[in-house]
C-alpha cells in the first residue's frame, strides 16, 4: 500500500474514518503515524477479526464514569469534613480510594475528586473543595450534638489522644490540593485502630474529629462573648431621657 | 500507577517553559537525542504533538514508539507526565491570558 503516501490529506482522513480510527488533525508530524495505522487496519481487515474491545473499553469507561459519580459524592461529602462520621466508613472509602488510585489517566476530567497525583489539578479541584468546606462549616453543629454527648461520656484521656488526630487534621485543612496523599495518610491512621474492634469505633468517632479547638471550648467562648455583649447592651446609657434638652 | 518518579513530580510542578525534552518523565538521554534529531528539541514541541494527537493515550504512545522507540513504560511515563501537566497548567495559561486584560484590577 505504498499508494498511501501519495494520497491527499483528505483521503487519508476519509480512510481513517472508514476504519473507525480515532485521529486528530493531519499534520506532517502525525501523517506517518496515521499511515502506519491505516496499513495495520487494512492488513487486519483482510483477516476477519471481530474487535469489540474498543467498544467494550469505551462502554466500560462509561460505566465506570457513572459509578465514579455515585461513589464520589458520599466520599466527598464525608471525606474532607474531618470530623466524626468519616471514620466509621473509613474502610470502604479507603478501598474506593485505592480504586481511584489505579486509574488516574484514563479519566481525569470527571475525576474532579481527590487523586494521588500529587499536584494534579489544583485549580479545577480547589473550587469544589472549598464549597465542600463551606458545607462542612455549616454542619458541625448539627453533627456536634451526638459527638458532644459522646464526648461527655468519654473521659479526658481521649482528649489527650485526640491531639495527634488534630495534628493530622491540620495539614489536611491547610493544603486542600494535596488532598489525596494526606487523606490517605490520615486514613491510614485510623484504619489500624478501627480494625481492632467495634467497641473502639465509638471512641474513634470522638477522637477522630479534626477540630483544632474542642467543641465545648468553642461553645464556652461563644457564650462568654454573647454574655459580654448582652452586658454591654443592658448597661448602655439608657436613652429614656430624651436627648433633646429643653433650654429654659 | 500510584508511584510517580521524581522527574515526573518536578515536571508537573511548574510551567515547562524552555525545558528540554530530557525533562519529560520517561525520556532519558537516548530517547531525548532521537527526539531532538526529529526536530522535537524542546518539551513544548512534544507537548504540541501531544495536543495535536488530542491528548489521546493510544495515539501518543504509538507516536512516541515510532518516533524514538520508547518502550511501554517510557511511553506511559511520558504520557502521564504530559497529561498531568496539561490538567494543571493548560487551562491556567488560558486564564492567565485573560487576566492580562485586567491589569489594573477588575473594579476600575
Amino acid at each position: 500500500m505504498a499508494a498511501l503516501r501519495n494520497k491527499s490529506d483528505q483521503e487519508i482522513k476519509d480512510l481513517l474514518n472508514e476504519y473507525g480510527i480515532k485521529h486528530g488533525p493531519l499534520v506532517d508530524t502525525t501523517r506517518p503515524l496515521y499511515e502506519k495505522k491505516l496499513k495495520e487496519a487494512m492488513a487486519k481487515a483482510k483477516v476477519p477479526v471481530t474487535k469489540p474491545s474498543p467498544d467494550r473499553t469505551f462502554y466500560r469507561e462509561d460505566q465506570e464514569e457513572v459509578t465514579y459519580v455515585t461513589y464520589q459524592t458520599p466520599v466527598r461529602s464525608e471525606g474532607p469534613s474531618g470530623d466524626g462520621k468519616p471514620y466509621m466508613r473509613s474502610r470502604p472509602e479507603y478501598s474506593e480510594r485505592d480504586r481511584v488510585d489505579d486509574k488516574p489517566y484514563s479519566r481525569s476530567r470527571p475525576e474532579y475528586s481527590e487523586r494521588d497525583r500529587v499536584d494534579d489539578k489544583p485549580y479545577s479541584r480547589s473550587r469544589p473543595e472549598y464549597s465542600e468546606r463551606d458545607r462542612v462549616d455549616d454542619k458541625p453543629y448539627s453533627r456536634s450534638r451526638p459527638e458532644y454527648s459522646e464526648r461527655d461520656r468519654v473521659d479526658d484521656k481521649l482528649y489527650s489522644r485526640s491531639r495527634p488526630e488534630y495534628s493530622s487534621g491540620r495539614p489536611y485543612v491547610d493544603e486542600p490540593h494535596v488532598y489525596n496523599t494526606l487523606s490517605s495518610s490520615s486514613y491510614s491512621k485510623p484504619t489500624p485502630v478501627v480494625k481492632s474492634g467495634g467497641g473502639v469505633v465509638k471512641k474513634e468517632n470522638t477522637t477522630s474529629s479534626g477540630r483544632l479547638i474542642p467543641l465545648w471550648i468553642q461553645f464556652l467562648v461563644f457564650l462568654i462573648l454573647a454574655g459580654f455583649l448582652y452586658f454591654i447592651f443592658t448597661n448602655m446609657e439608657s436613652a429614656e431621657s430624651s436627648p433633646f434638652n429643653r433650654i429654659q | 500507577m500510584s508511584s510517580t518518579s521524581q522527574k515526573h513530580k518536578e515536571f508537573v510542578a511548574e510551567p515547562m517553559g524552555e525545558k528540554l525534552v530530557n525533562a519529560l518523565a520517561g525520556i532519558g538521554e537516548v530517547l531525548g537525542k532521537r527526539l531532538e534529531e526529529k526536530g522535537f528539541d524542546k518539551a513544548y514541541v512534544v507537548l504540541g504533538q501531544f495536543l495535536v494527537l488530542k491528548k489521546d493515550e493510544e495515539l501518543f504512545r504509538d507516536w512516541l514508539k515510532d518516533t524514538c522507540g520508547a518502550n511501554v513504560k517510557q511511553q506511559g511515563d511520558c504520557y502521564g507526565c504530559l497529561r498531568e501537566w496539561c490538567d494543571s497548567f493548560l487551562l491556567f495559561q488560558f486564564v492567565l491570558c485573560q487576566r492580562k486584560t485586567y491589569q489594573h484590577g477588575p473594579f476600575i
